[in-house]
């Protein structure tokens, strides 16, 4: 730490093979092409560099890095286009299909098949892309990865209350998005089934 | 439990944090209330979308670093330049500011200056007039001898020397 503080480039090589991970794992939360998660890591690596003095070494090395991690990429997606509103004929077909398929069996084993992974991650994101970025993070952070909310509230420098009210109304948004899919989403698939008879 | 909605209950937390018990109560509840129904089949369909997302991830690759210290060298560089051109801006704004200065004086000395001292020629060498000579008359001060008087004292000091 005190190596990478005086400028020495093998040093901070080292705390970017060591925490590297973490921070893509956030930024991963909200970007799913490579190439945009790694722009934004070296975004925070270049920002850590330069903000190192800063680091007063209260907490983790690791969670400052995440904390940086977690601001710029609600920086990016703040700065980023208004969210787009999403409706069931927004969906592709292989959308709509798996849909239905939760709608049939939710959990069954089969839907976890990559394809379908894939499918279910597109479709995710845009359901995500319609919440706030911070409304985003919460989810994901909580909903999605487990975390305790004390470690949220940590990472993203709000109060637990703060981060519990956050997560309440992000998670009714979400669940009314994807109501309003399933409520409409038969439709999208009568309509394949339709053009597949043709 | 079951005659109570679960909406708030399926906001209220995620849906992989309720015990099996609150399932099975929020289940059965949904069996008598369409609109719970719903809503927790969507928190399902919720959960493993969030579920799915957060599985997804990328490791670093193996050129991450190189990028990220070339990236970091080239900031630096373009830093050092910048302070470069910074010091270049400003002595280029003294010298031109040293400059600028030097002209306005030499301006000042060749065209303000010299009119002055040419307005004064000009005034002291204008002959007089007839009219500054009636109009002074009437701005002369008391201890002043008129034009008039003075032609008086003249002539009488003539006469006086002829007698």
């Amino acid at each position: 730490m005190r190596l990478a503080r005086a400028g020495d480039e093998s040093a901070f090589a080292e705390i970017m093979r060591r925490y590297g991970p973490r921070v893509f794992r956030v930024a991963s939360r909200f970007f799913r092409r490579r190439e945009q998660v790694e722009e934004v890591a070296q975004e925070v690596f270049l920002k850590a560099f330069t903000q190192l003095e800063s680091f007063e070494g209260r907490g983790s090395l690791e969670g400052w890095l995440a904390k940086i991690a977690a601001n710029t990429c609600l920086n990016i997606l703040r700065g980023s286009k208004r969210r787009p509103e999403m409706t069931a004929s927004d969906m592709t077909e292989d959308e709509a299909t798996w849909l239905d398929d939760k709608l049939a069996d939710v959990a069954t084993e089969r839907h976890r098949a990559s394809e379908r992974a894939v499918v279910a991650a597109d479709l995710t994101d845009r359901v995500l892309g319609t919440l706030s970025p911070e409304d985003r993070m919460v989810l994901m952070l909580i909903d999605g990865e487990d975390t305790p909310v004390k470690d949220v509230a940590e990472l993203l420098g709000w109060t637990e209350s703060n981060v519990k009210v956050r997560a309440f109304r992000a998670r009714r948004r979400m669940r009314e998005a994807v109501e309003r899919l399933l409520a409409r989403g038969g439709k999208p698939r009568d309509r394949i089934e339709s053009a597949g008879e043709r | 439990m079951k005659d109570e909605h679960i909406i708030a209950m399926l906001d209220g937390s995620p849906l992989g944090a309720m015990s099996e018990g609150e399932l099975a109560a929020a289940g059965a509840h949904a069996e008598n209330c369409s609109e719970c129904a719903r809503a927790l089949e969507a928190a399902r369909v919720s959960s493993l979308m969030l579920k799915s997302r957060a599985a997804e991830g990328f490791e670093p690759s193996p050129f991450f670093q190189t990028r990220v210290l070339a990236a970091l060298r080239e900031r630096q560089a373009a830093a050092v330049e910048f302070w470069s051109l910074g010091r270049l801006w400003k002595s280029a704004g003294v010298l031109f500011s040293t400059m600028a200065a030097t002209t306005a004086a030499l301006a000042a000395l060749t065209f303000i200056a010299p009119q002055q001292s040419s307005q004064d020629v000009a005034t002291n060498n204008r002959p007089y007039t007839a009219e500054d000579v009636i109009l002074g008359q009437s701005n002369q001060s008391d201890d002043q001898m008129s034009y008039g008087q003075v032609i008086n004292t003249l002539y009488a000091t003539d006469d006086s020397t002829e007698r």
